[in-house]
């Protein structure tokens, strides 16, 4: 008797190579990137001729500078910082919003909510591009006139706009796996005395780690590699706005773009390492009661 | 139902209403004059603003730099910080309590990114005050009013604006008026090896003058370049640069006798014969093994410039710039392991000319593109009291910029970046050996904070080698021509890119070249509208 969802071993080379193959020209892609931050010149076709190990790519970036010569030095620590504030600050704002809303959506009867739901997965329709101009105008509007609160605030701005693009979805997935947990462990708790607050502090929010991980870090990496608002409403520059500004093929030197293209990258990689198992959980359909 | 919807409709317009209101209030308001008016005499001037703006308390002032382009160029924002240090010495010499401080340097590779955040940053008072771009961005800045019109400033200041070139003055302002001050240019050299050129017994001996008189054109070019193919001298004829922001090819219209833009209707034009000529010589040449066929997908590191400092091409069309380049990037991999060029290797190797005339009887050419300073119509906003004393903080500006346009500092941005002076003081300047010893040992007048910046750029790049191939490449700017800073030309150069990479590739013949570029312009209603079509394909005509 073989149980339906199991595969035949022999075919299963079959599916491993099909897999392997279509993710060909992105891994091979990022291993250029990769190998290229750690040689004098762009390694960017199959033979290894270019390539010419140097670490001093990586010895330029942490000290700010882009060019072999020339340039302005950046301070880098801080570009990455700021990309870090945006990333965390995202991630924050949009892990209690929706952790909240997607409680009340989950639990509660309330006038219109089956309105809202319909409303937030229309708001996940809109693109961010789309709507940024009136974001721009509402930034405009509110901008502070005092000119030394304008850094702080344009930091504020672009968390909570950027924020507003994930929270409709996120609030949705928390949705789903609040749904996943049995009323009676929350009816115990209210017999016991607790109040819906206390409930879901204590009681629902232990039970669904795995889905607030998941929406803490896909905001974490909506706020990192954010390039169009950041770029708009940002005045500091990030990890993504500045080396977008300084790709220019003819005077950028290509190795030193890649070490600061894969120190871009290494949040997402180490992400994808340390989580893996954590989200094939939750998005296998959540947590048994 | 009905009337919530209503209430809501009017709600949403009234806000829009208030709203744009609010932004429209914050634009137009009106500031108090401060009763300083500029004579022309710098210290005088600079005095008389730093104690109004101590009369009014202000001890601070805080500006902000932006700049852009290649490495080596980073004089563009030192500059203002240089100048801010020579004004808070004039300043501090006559007891002054008032302090420049330049708060923050933006520089980035691109320029085109620099525009476009410069022009999404600009209404939110996030810009920089100073703003060093290309000429061709300079209309559309002014005309949407982003940038400070300095015409009534600069009139004061006659003695200083007469000293640059008049071309580049003229390619600094809008409607007439003046709107920024130059900070370089360059010219588009026509690169020759003098090696591969010996091997085939081209003589180089005067080939300056009969460029200049237009005797050598580019059916010589022709020539030389075939001879040097057939005879295995070098691997290539003629190498050229690649890309639609690049305007080298452009050069061809105009040594063809040709033009880009219509003053009096104030389009763009297709001059159908030069546009021809040009797609000609480019299809001859690839057709002929001379030139790349895919020279267009060429990488510039890997491709281009070891091509031309390996002696593998007897020509090259490039810029003023490469000279240093050359000499500061791995390029040269002929003996194993790339290395940059030194000084005498690329003296002893290259010669170089202005871009030849297309055919007998018509003249040689250059093209530049000049960077201009441009002041923030906003500038100094960051600062206290900025409504009451908005006229002192731009006329301050003004001074910061007159300050970095000083011989010396124009001066030391040409030699390390090898773009041409602006000024005839600077380009005296360059030529002088004792300067150029105290440039290069850097016991120069010169803020700490820029000497340490600059002082790998000085040490690889100073050398009365360098100082001669500026001095020398000096005269172009008299044949220069600019493409036209028109908002349209962007898109028009894109659809001249495209059909040379088809003819080059020989998926097109020259005629179907122009024909394709004629098409695509009517295919585009808005580009239609900004451009004039004008001449025949001229019948029988060959490269000889």
């Amino acid at each position: 008797m073989r149980d339906v969802e199991t595969r035949p071993k022999k075919g299963e080379w079959i599916i491993v190579f099909t897999i392997l193959f279509a993710s060909l020209p992105l891994i091979l892609g990022f291993a250029l990137l990769v190998i290229s931050s750690f040689s004098k010149d762009m390694v960017t076709n199959l033979s290894l001729s270019s390539f010419r190990p140097t670490i001093e790519n990586w010895i330029n970036v942490f000290q700010g500078k882009l060019a072999i010569t020339g340039g302005i030095r950046q301070n880098i620590l801080k570009i990455t910082l700021n990309t870090l504030v945006v990333a965390l600050g995202v991630s924050g704002i949009v892990t209690l919003i929706s952790t909240l809303a997607g409680y009340s959506l989950s639990r509660m009867k309330f006038r219109g909510r089956k309105l809202m739901m319909l409303l937030l997965l229309m708001l996940h329709a809109f693109p961010g591009v789309a709507l940024i101009v009136g974001v721009y105008l509402l930034y405009r509007l509110t901008f502070p006139q005092e000119p030394s609160f304008v850094r702080l605030y344009s930091f504020f701005y672009v968390i909570l706009a950027r924020a507003a693009l994930e929270i409709p979805m996120s609030v949705w997935l928390m949705k789903g796996f609040f749904d996943t947990i049995p009323w009676e462990l929350e009816w115990s708790g209210i017999i016991d005395g607790a109040s819906r607050i206390k409930v879901w502090r204590q009681i629902m929010l232990p039970l669904i780690k795995p889905g607030i991980l998941a929406v803490a870090l896909f905001g974490f990496l909506a706020g990192w590699q954010d390039l169009i608002y950041v770029r708009t409403f940002l005045i500091d520059q990030t990890l993504a706005t500045f080396i977008e500004a300084n790709i220019e093929a003819e005077y950028s030197h290509m190795p030193l773009i890649a070490a600061a293209g894969t120190l871009y990258l290494l949040p997402t990689i180490i992400f994808f390492l340390t989580a893996q198992q954590l989200l094939l959980q939750s998005y296998s359909g959540g947590i048994k009661g | 139902m009905k009337g919530k919807v209503g209430i809501l409709l009017a709600m949403v317009v009234l806000f829009g209403v208030i709203a744009s209101g609010c932004i429209g209030s914050q634009e137009s308001s009106e500031t108090e004059t401060t009763g300083v008016e500029l004579t022309g005499d710098f210290t005088k001037d600079i005095l008389a603003i730093g104690r109004t703006l101590e009369s009014n308390g202000i001890n601070e002032v805080k500006f902000s730099a932006w700049g852009s382009g290649d490495p080596n160029s980073v004089m563009r924002v030192y500059g203002i910080v240089e100048a801010a240090r020579r004004i808070n010495k004039v300043w501090e010499e006559n007891e002054v309590n008032v302090k420049i401080t330049i708060t923050d340097i933006h520089y980035v590779a691109s320029f085109q990114d620099a525009y476009q955040e410069y022009l999404s940053k600009q209404p939110l008072g996030q810009a920089g005050d100073f703003f060093v771009n290309s000429y061709a961005f300079l209309p559309t800045l002014a005309d949407e009013g982003y940038i400070l019109d300095i015409t009534e400033y600069a009139n004061a200041y006659q003695n200083v604006i007469d000293d640059f070139y008049p071309s580049l003055i003229e390619a600094s302002k809008f409607n007439d008026k003046l709107y920024g001050l130059p900070q370089d240019t360059e010219a588009r050299p026509l690169y020759i090896r003098k090696d591969v050129a010996a091997k085939i017994g081209f003589n180089l001996e005067g080939i300056e003058e009969k460029v200049k008189n237009g005797e050598f054109t580019w059916s010589d070019v022709y020539y030389w370049a075939k001879k040097a193919k057939e005879s295995g001298a070098a691997e290539w004829g003629l190498i050229h640069r690649k890309g639609s922001a690049h305007p080298d090819l452009i050069q061809f219209i105009y040594a063809f006798g040709g033009k880009l833009y219509n003053e009096e209707s104030g389009k763009l034009v297709v001059d159908v014969p030069a546009v021809y000529k040009w797609l000609y010589v480019e299809w001859k040449f690839a057709q002929d093994g001379l030139l790349p066929k895919d020279i267009m997908s060429w990488d510039w590191a890997k491709q281009i410039h070891p091509a031309i400092v390996e002696g593998r091409t007897l020509f090259d069309i490039g810029g003023t710039w490469y000279w240093t380049e050359w000499q500061t990037k791995d390029y040269y991999g002929k003996e194993g392991t790339p290395r940059p060029l030194k000084p005498e290797e690329v003296q002893a190797w290259f010669t170089y000319t202005l871009f030849p005339a297309g055919e007998k009887g018509l003249k040689p050419v250059t093209l530049s593109q000049p960077f201009v300073w441009m002041i923030n119509s906003k500038a100094g906003q960051q600062n206290p009291k900025y409504d009451e004393l908005k006229d002192l903080y731009h006329k301050l500006a003004f001074l910061m910029v007159i300050k970095a346009s000083d011989p010396d500092i124009n001066a030391i941005h040409s030699v390390i970046s090898a773009h041409l002076p602006v000024r005839k003081e600077a380009a005296e300047l360059i030529s002088n050996e004792k300067w150029l010893d105290d440039l290069k040992s850097l016991s120069i007048d010169l803020d700490p904070q820029v000497k340490s910046n600059i002082k790998d750029i000085v040490a690889t790049t100073v050398h009365p080698i360098n100082a001669k191939f500026l001095a020398d490449v000096s005269y172009m700017l008299e044949y220069t021509k600019l493409a036209p800073a028109h908002p349209k030309y962007p898109a028009l150069a894109d659809i001249f890119k495209e059909a040379v990479d088809k003819v080059l590739r020989g998926d097109m013949t020259p005629e179907e070249g122009v024909n394709y570029i004629i098409q695509k312009v009517n295919a585009d209603p808005e580009l239609a509208q900004n451009v004039e079509v004008v001449g025949e394909i001229p019948k029988d005509w060959t490269l000889q």
